[in-house]
C-alpha cells in the first residue's frame, strides 16, 4: 500500500499542498478530485517522487524520499497529462520505452511482444508502426497509457503489488475509449495493484473510484467512497458551483451517464 | 494449411511494425564498410603513387620477411603522414557527430548543435587562452600538462559553456528552443569577445600560432597531436553508448525518464561532460561546424530516433563525412588546401537551411 502522511510541497517558497494524508490499498482505484488550481497534480508529483516534500511517503513500508529511481520504477508507473515528442519514433518505439528501467513481470520471453497487446488493450491494434507525432491528441494519450502498461503490466510483482499513478487519463478522450481506459484501471485494481487517478468527471469517478479524495486549495476537503463525500454541500464548497448530485434534469432534457453503458 | 501461413506471415509481419532495428543494423553495417572504403581512399590519394591495393598488401604481410608491397618512401608517407590525418580525421567526425546526437537528446531537440549554441565558441575561448597566456600567466598549468593543455582549456571552455546554457535554456524539464539558440548566440559572442580581447594582446608568433589553429585543417596531423586528443576523443565516445537508453526516455522529458527508471541527473551531467570533451578536444584541433546536425539529422531519416543505433551510426557517417571533407579541402585548390571547416560549411550551412524550410511550422519555438 501506498501512505502519505501530512505531505505539503511548496515551490518556489509558494505552498502548494498543504497537510495532506493520503493512503491507498492495493485492489483499490483512488480518485483525486477537484478544481483547477487546488494541488492535485502537484501532489500527484510529489508522490511519484518529481517533486520535494515534507512528510513521510511510503510505498509498500519504504520510504519513497530514499528510492533510486530504479526501484520506483518498479513499484509504480505514471502516466503524465500529455507528452510531445520532438524527434520521430514511431508508436511501438515509444511504448517499447516502457520496458526499459523496470520490470514488466510478464513471463520470460513475451515481453517482446508487450507493446503490441498494450496497443490492443487500449484500443489502438494496428497503430505500432504509425509515428507518434501524426496521431490526435486522444491517440497520443492511449498511446502513453500503453506505455505506462508494459512497465507494470503484471500488477503483482514478487508477491507485492504495484501501482499506476494517472493524472488526467481520459480528459482527451471520447466517451467510448473514457470506459476503455477506466475498465484498464478497474481490472488492473481487481488483479491485485493500486490505482491513483486524477479525475474531472464526477460521474466516471463515482463509477470507478472506490475512495475519493477531494482536493481544495491545496488541501484535503473530504475523503471516502463516492456515497459518502459526493454531496450538495460538498460540491458547492469545493467547486463554487450550485449543483445537486443525484437531480435528473427536467423535462425533455437528454443526458447521458457513463453508468448507463451495456 | 495455407490459409494459417499466411496468418502466420501477418502476425509476424505486425510484430515488426514500427520496429526499425533491423533497418538500422543494416545501415550500421553499410556504413562500416563505407568507413573502411573511405579509409583507404584516404591512405592511398595523394602525391604518392601508393596503390590501394600494395597498401593492403603491406599491411597484411606486416613485418614478414620479404614484405616490399611498399617501397620505403611510400610507407614513410602512408605511416607517418597519411594515417595520423586519417585517424585524426575519423576521431574528430566521429566525435562532433556523436555529440551533435547525444546534445539533441539531451535538449530535447534536433537543432541543437555544438556549432550553434555556443559550445564551440567556449571551446575556443579556452584554445585561445592556452595560445596566447600560454607562455605567461598560465605557464605553471601548460609546463605540467604539456600538449594537454589545449585540448583540456577546451574542454574546459565547452564545459562552462553548456552547463550556462542547459541552466538558463531549461525550465522544469522543459527546454524551450528560442531561450537556447539565443543564449547561445549570447554566450558565444561573449566567448568571441574575450578571444577578441586575447588575439588582441598576442604578440606576433602567437597570432601565427592563432592563424594556423584557426585555419585548422587536418594537414597537420602528427602521432604526437593524435597522442594528445586522441585519448578524450576515445574515452567520451566509450561513455556515449551507456547514454543511449536513457536519452531515449528523455525524449519524453526529464519527469517521465525519472519515472522509467532513469537517473536524470547523472546522465545529463555525463552527456554535458562527455559532449564537452568530445567538442573540446575537436577544437584543439581545428574549428568544424555543421558536422554535428547534418549526421545525425540524415540518420534519423533513415533508422529513427532510437539512440541505440543513432549514436553509433552517426560515430561512423561522421567520420565518413569528414573524411570525404578533407579529401576535398586538400584536393579542389591543391597544390594549396582549403581549412576543412570553410569545405563543412559551405556543405553544411545549406543544409540546415533546407532543414529549417521542412520543419518550419513543427519545429516549436
Amino acid at each position: 500500500m501506498i501512505e502519505a502522511r501530512d505531505v505539503s510541497v511548496a515551490i518556489g517558497g509558494k505552498g502548494i499542498v498543504a497537510n495532506v494524508d493520503f493512503d491507498i490499498r492495493p485492489g483499490e482505484i483512488a480518485a483525486i478530485v477537484g478544481p483547477n488550481g487546488s494541488g492535485k497534480t502537484t501532489f500527484l508529483r510529489a508522490l511519484s517522487g518529481d517533486l520535494a516534500y515534507s512528510g513521510e511517503v511510503t510505498i509498500n513500508g519504504r520510504d519513497l524520499s530514499v528510492m533510486k529511481p530504479v526501484e520506483a520504477a518498479m513499484l509504480r508507473a505514471v502516466l503524465p497529462q500529455a507528452t510531445t515528442l520532438s524527434f520521430p519514433f514511431t508508436v511501438r518505439e515509444i511504448v517499447r520505452l516502457g520496458l526499459l528501467g523496470g520490470r514488466s513481470g510478464a513471463l520470460p520471453g513475451e515481453d517482446e511482444r508487450l507493446p503490441e497487446r498494450a496497443l490492443a488493450r487500449v484500443d489502438l491494434d494496428g497503430f505500432a508502426g504509425r509515428f507518434y507525432q501524426e496521431l490526435s491528441g486522444g491517440e497520443q494519450q492511449r498511446v502513453q497509457l500503453a506505455r505506462v502498461l508494459c512497465q507494470v503490466w503484471a500488477p503483482v510483482l514478487d508477491g507485492k503489488p504495484r501501482y499506476l499513478f494517472l493524472d488526467e487519463p481520459v480528459s482527451s478522450l471520447d466517451i467510448k475509449h473514457q470506459l476503455i481506459i477506466m475498465n484498464i484501471a478497474r481490472d488492473f485494481a481487481r488483479r491485485g495493484g493500486g490505482v491513483v487517478a486524477i479525475l474531472h468527471d464526477l460521474n466516471l469517478t463515482a463509477m470507478y473510484a472506490d475512495r475519493i479524495f477531494v482536493m481544495h486549495r491545496g488541501r484535503l476537503a473530504a475523503t471516502g467512497s463516492p456515497q459518502d463525500v459526493l454531496s450538495d454541500d460538498l460540491i458547492e464548497k469545493v467547486f463554487d458551483c450550485r449543483l445537486r448530485v443525484g437531480v435528473l434534469p427536467a423535462g425533455d432534457m437528454p443526458f447521458v451517464l457513463p453508468q448507463s453503458a451495456a | 494449411m495455407v490459409d494459417q501461413s499466411i496468418a502466420g506471415a501477418g502476425a509476424m509481419a505486425a510484430a515488426s511494425d514500427g520496429d526499425r532495428s533491423g533497418r538500422a543494423r543494416i545501415v550500421i553495417l553499410l556504413l562500416c564498410l563505407g568507413l573502411a572504403v573511405a579509409v583507404l581512399l584516404s591512405l592511398t590519394s595523394g602525391a604518392s603513387d601508393a596503390s590501394a591495393v600494395s597498401v593492403v598488401g603491406d599491411w597484411l604481410l606486416g613485418a614478414a620477411p620479404g614484405n616490399e608491397a611498399l617501397s620505403a618512401r611510400d610507407r614513410l608517407i602512408v605511416y607517418d603522414i597519411r594515417l595520423p590525418r586519417v585517424i585524426l580525421g575519423v576521431l574528430i567526425g566521429a566525435a562532433l557527430a556523436v555529440s551533435g546526437a547525444v546534445m539533441q537528446g539531451l535538449f530535447r531537440n534536433p537543432l541543437a548543435d555544438p556549432g550553434l549554441i555556443g559550445v564551440s565558441a567556449g571551446s575556443s575561448l579556452g584554445a585561445v587562452a592556452v595560445i596566447v597566456l600560454g607562455a605567461t600567466v598560465l605557464a605553471p598549468v601548460t609546463s605540467v600538462l604539456g600538449t594537454l593543455a589545449l585540448p583540456l582549456a577546451a574542454f574546459c571552455g565547452g564545459l562552462a559553456t553548456t552547463l550556462v546554457l542547459y541552466q538558463v535554456a531549461t525550465r522544469h524539464g522543459r527546454t524551450s528552443v528560442a531561450t537556447m539558440l539565443l543564449a547561445g548566440i549570447a554566450l558565444a559572442a561573449l566567448a568571441m569577445a574575450l578571444t577578441g580581447i586575447l588575439i588582441f594582446m598576442a604578440d606576433d608568433r602567437q597570432l601565427r600560432d592563432l592563424t594556423f589553429w584557426q585555419l585548422g585543417s587536418l594537414a597537420g596531423a602528427t602521432w604526437q597531436k593524435i597522442g594528445s586528443v586522441g585519448p578524450v576523443i576515445v574515452l567520451a565516445l566509450a561513455a556515449m553508448p551507456f547514454l543511449a537508453r536513457g536519452l531515449n526516455a528523455l525524449a519524453l522529458g526529464e519527469a517521465t525518464a525519472g519515472h522509467l527508471g532513469i537517473p536524470v541527473q547523472r546522465l545529463k551531467y555525463t552527456a554535458i561532460v562527455g559532449v564537452s570533451a568530445a567538442v573540446g578536444a575537436s577544437i584543439a584541433v581545428s574549428g568544424i561546424g555543421f558536422v554535428g546536425i547534418v549526421v545525425p539529422h540524415l540518420l534519423r531519416l533513415a533508422i529513427g530516433p532510437d539512440n541505440r543505433y543513432l549514436l553509433p551510426a552517426s560515430a561512423l557517417l561522421g567520420a565518413c563525412l569528414l573524411l570525404l571533407a578533407d579529401a576535398v579541402a586538400r584536393t579542389i585548390v591543391a597544390p594549396a588546401e582549403l581549412p576543412i571547416g570553410i569545405v563543412t560549411a559551405i556543405a553544411g550551412a545549406p543544409f540546415f537551411l533546407w532543414i529549417l524550410l521542412r520543419k518550419r511550422g513543427v519545429v516549436d519555438l
